[in-house]
């Protein structure tokens, strides 16, 4: 696949799925048995990893315990041999990218998680490589500090237009930082596309179970030419192409929680009448758990204090669009 | 990598060269004690000592009480001082640490000074050749019976067991101890090397011990003392390798020990 | 509950052998811990104490800094110390290198994996191994009879002790203890170089620098310590050693444990008050190392995060 300049692109999947392996192959850690990496048109498959110009930021920080923040944020530059006014010039301007001025001499044990993370960022910022990667940098953080770190760090990529391709398991994270997403399993490619096409058009049953909560059910083909489904007996229709099916078949079908609604403030295309099971209530969403005879669906709704809810064990009709239904490969 | 990769191999082969040369050295000699010919003929005269069997069945005696002693004065000690009294844990492990600083020499200097002379005599028994072996040991025993308490998390077991309505009784002899059983054994044979191959406080406190036995035949007999070393050596092997059994896991830290 | 921390179980209720206040529970540990002071205070601190005071006495009893004059004007005292000092630092430093670069090559150096916990076992026999036992095994290797000196002649010819060539000096002594020192040095340095993470390595290059910076500028720098420590810990190991020195040359060498066994087993040529001073000497040396081992230490597990 390719990635554009500029763009940040998350590669998303479950442990194993080789995401981090395939971010190794672009920062010369790992060999790859066949296939090319090119930076700019130039191949660098067989570079050594010291010889790329990509950044790295690890899962587990990697700062070099015995040196200060400032000789972290360095040490690219000492290597290769720069002028020690242009080194320090270099370093404050990456600390005060990171909102962290003065910490130039504290040592790495000195400092919190966050902002160990924020000076390993810096310190691969600061040979201004043509690609920033980033692997799982927010797992070993509270979940508080991960989501205003994740801001952080997307800003500052924006800001300094970088190119990046970030590694994570949490799909929130893919979904709010990204221009595109990669979903893999397995070694492969899922889909690839924005966080809003992925949530809201998954291709394949991974994707969509994966992404987001889903309910996915077996349905049979009544009438293609109709767009009609039969799910457990009752009838469905769908926005989607069924020509390619034949009346009998049987597809999964997917509709996110989200998209159901009680018949009390919408009539849509489909309706299903179901038992109620269990409500949950989670703060801004409701969700409440449905029993369709054989299957087990959700729903959610928005928290409304001043709207009844039916009761457990009540027999209701929920409601949905035809555009809702997806039918999954 | 490749280039580095022969420089390891050269180091491991002088290394293993200079481990098993004296060790060969040693086996060969021992071998020798009939000319031009290769018999255990040494092995045999070394056995049919009464001598070997008197001293070295003493060192397994001193060897026996010793792990007794120290197991009575550490495992409690760690126990308390790991639950309860935290703030003299420093304090402890300093004192455990106080056979590096003052050598089985100068601790038997020390201790026959002081207590060599009237009103406290205790160099008629065999007291003060146990109390060096303990504190010879000391360290080691007490960071076994450290690590394993560290490992059980003692305070959480306990806590559960008194929830559960235990005594402490109980909670000693049929939580702690068994969880502590790999530690405590690996203490004991570390020990049990030690005091076997000890030569220093025996020689200078005058006991007989099976250390000053191999050095006396050292200096009257040639092959006989080689094949006792072999002996020793084994013996050692055996020891350590039971540890290594039993305290898988156990840093590698703990096995330094013994006479020098 | 005001002078036990707040790691301590609460011991009222529950049950306890029968509900004791908690006072009295805390004391049930000091009772625990009594006798293991006790023994220290008998067998290691007035030993000690009572070394360090004698070794102010004279002959007849009184305070007097005679026996340190002494320990530092006659020669064959001085000609000990110089030679503990001078085996102990060449058995240190070469068993540290020695130690690190098998440590090295078992743990980073691309040997086969099997490798490294048969290193290690074997670090742990050689390593107590020490004492008599080994000192025969070198003589059965270097000495007159021994199998290096008959191969030698075997091979060249040259009968090497005939020419004044001897092992019973302090290089000769020297050999001998690299054998415990050097599995000391695996034994520490193989975990500690475990602790150098991967990721170091791989920022590292990440950044630009080769291996060789990597080791220049940061494992080596994390490592000091714990190599700085081990080696004094090889030094204090050293400088202690009676038994092995004893077997292997009895008198002929000159240590400064030698010449303390000698005080204790009753040879006129030192007085009591010069054995305290000696063993004094002594002790206040192996406090140095511990005292530079356990900064060492410290400075250790502060980059171990």
């Amino acid at each position: 696949m390719q990635v554009e300049r500029g763009e940040l692109v998350s590669f998303l999947g479950p442990s194993g799925c080789g995401k981090t392996t395939t971010l190794r192959v672009v920062a010369g850690f790992e060999k790859p048995t066949t296939g090319q990496v090119r930076i700019n048109e130039e191949d660098i498959t067989n570079n050594p990893p010291n010889q790329r110009n990509v950044g790295m930021v690890f899962q587990a920080y990697a700062l070099f315990p015995n040196m200060t923040v400032a000789e972290n944020i360095g040490f690219g530059m000492k290597v290769a041999k720069k002028q020690a006014n242009e080194m320090s010039a270099r370093v404050d301007e990456m600390l005060d990218l990171i909102h962290m001025p003065g910490f130039g001499d504290r040592y790495p044990y000195q400092l919190s998680g966050g902002q160990q993370q924020r000076v390993a960022l810096a310190r691969a910022l600061a040979l201004s490589p043509e690609v920033l990667l980033l692997d799982e940098p927010l797992s070993a953080l509270d979940a508080k500090i991960r989501v205003s770190l994740r801001q952080e760090i997307r800003s500052i990529q924006r800001e300094l237009g970088i190119t990046a391709i970030y590694v994570t398991h949490d799909q929130e994270e893919a979904l709010s930082l990204s221009d595109r997403v990669v979903v893999m399993n397995l070694g492969k490619i899922e889909q690839v596309g924005t966080p809003f096409q992925i949530y809201n058009f998954p291709e394949t049953e991974f994707v969509a179970q994966f992404v987001g909560v889903l309910n996915a059910v077996q349905a049979e083909v009544v009438d293609p030419g109709s767009n009609r489904l039969k799910l457990d007996g009752q009838q469905v229709q769908t926005a989607q192409d069924l020509s390619k099916w034949r009346a009998g078949e049987k597809v999964v079908v997917a509709i996110r929680p989200e998209r159901f609604s009680f018949v009390s403030e919408q009539v849509k295309a489909n309706l299903l009448e179901c038992r109620i099971e269990n409500i949950t209530f989670l703060g801004s969403i409701v969700r409440v758990q449905v029993r369709i005879n054989d299957y087990t669906m959700y729903m959610d709704t928005f928290n409304n204090p001043y709207l009844e809810l039916p009761k457990i064990g009540d027999m209701v009709k929920i409601t949905c669009s035809r555009e809702a239904v997806l039918i999954l490969k | 990598m490749k280039q580095s990769r022969i420089w390891s191999w050269i180091i491991l082969i002088i290394g293993i060269f200079y481990f098993f040369l004296p060790l060969f050295s040693v086996f060969e000699f021992s071998m020798r004690m009939v000319k031009d010919k290769y018999t255990f003929q040494a092995y045999i005269v070394a056995f049919s000592d009464k001598a070997f069997y008197e001293n070295f069945g003493f060192s397994m005696l001193w060897a026996i009480l010793t792990i007794i002693v120290s197991l009575a004065l550490i495992v409690p000690t760690a126990y308390w001082v790991h639950l309860r009294l935290r703030r003299i844990k420093p304090l402890i492990e300093l004192i455990t640490l106080m056979p590096f600083v003052v050598p089985a020499v100068v601790l038997s200097f020390g201790l026959i000074r002081l207590y060599g002379k009237p009103p406290l005599v205790l160099t008629s028994s065999p007291l003060l050749l146990i109390v060096g072996y303990v504190t010879l040991s000391m360290p080691y025993m007490y960071r076994a019976v450290d690590t394993g308490l560290r490992a059980i998390d003692v305070g959480t077991l306990t806590e559960a067991a008194q929830s559960l309505g235990a005594g402490w009784a109980t909670i000693l002899f049929r939580v702690i101890f068994p969880n502590l059983r790999v530690a405590i054994l690996s203490g004991v044979f570390l020990t049990f090397a030690i005091v076997m191959g000890e030569f220093t406080f025996a020689s200078l406190l005058v006991w007989p011990a099976f250390g000053p036995y191999m050095e006396e035949i050292g200096a009257m007999r040639a092959y006989t003392p080689q094949a006792l070393s072999v002996v020793s050596f084994a013996l050692t092997w055996i020891s350590i390798g039971l540890l290594q059994r039993i305290g898988r896991g156990a840093p590698g830290q703990g096995q330094i020990a013994g006479t020098r | 509950m005001s002078r036990t921390s707040g790691l301590e179980p609460r011991l009222s209720e529950g049950d306890a052998p029968p509900a004791r206040p908690q006072s009295k529970s805390f004391d049930w540990a000091w009772i625990g811990v009594t006798p293991f002071l006790i023994y220290a205070i008998m067998f290691l601190f007035l030993p000690s104490a009572s070394i360090f005071v004698r070794s102010f006495q004279g002959p007849d009893g009184g305070f007097t800094l005679q026996n340190f004059a002494t320990l530092f004007s006659r020669t064959d005292i001085i000609n000990a110390y110089k030679t503990s000092i001078g085996i102990s630092v060449l058995t240190s430093v070469g068993g540290a290198v020695f130690g690190f670069l098998l440590a090295y090559a078992v743990v980073l150096g691309g040997l086969p994996r099997f490798l490294r916990p048969a290193l290690l076992t074997f670090s742990g026999v050689a390593s107590n191994f020490a004492g008599v036992p080994l000192a025969f095994a070198f003589i059965a290797t270097m000495g007159n009879a021994g199998l290096v000196t008959r191969l030698i002649e075997s091979w060249t010819g040259i009968d090497i002790h005939a020419s004044g060539f001897t092992i019973y000096n302090m290089w000769g002594l020297s050999i001998v203890y690299m054998y415990f020192q050097f599995p000391l040095m695996v034994l520490i340095m193989a975990p500690a170089l475990d602790g150098l993470r991967s990721e170091w390595r791989e920022a590292c290059e990440n950044l630009g620098g080769t291996y060789s910076q990597f080791w220049r500028y940061i494992a080596f720098p994390i490592l000091m310590p714990s190599i700085l420590g081990t080696t004094i810990l090889l030094f204090g190991n050293a400088f202690g050693a009676y038994a092995t020195a004893y077997a292997f040359s009895g008198s002929f060498i000159n240590l400064v444990t030698i010449l303390i066994g000698a005080v204790i087993q009753g040879d006129v040529l030192y007085d009591p008050g010069l054995g305290n001073a000696l063993a004094l000497g002594m002790i206040f040396i192996m406090l140095l190392c511990m005292l530079g081992y356990a900064w060492s230490q410290r400075r250790a597990a502060r980059w171990a995060k």
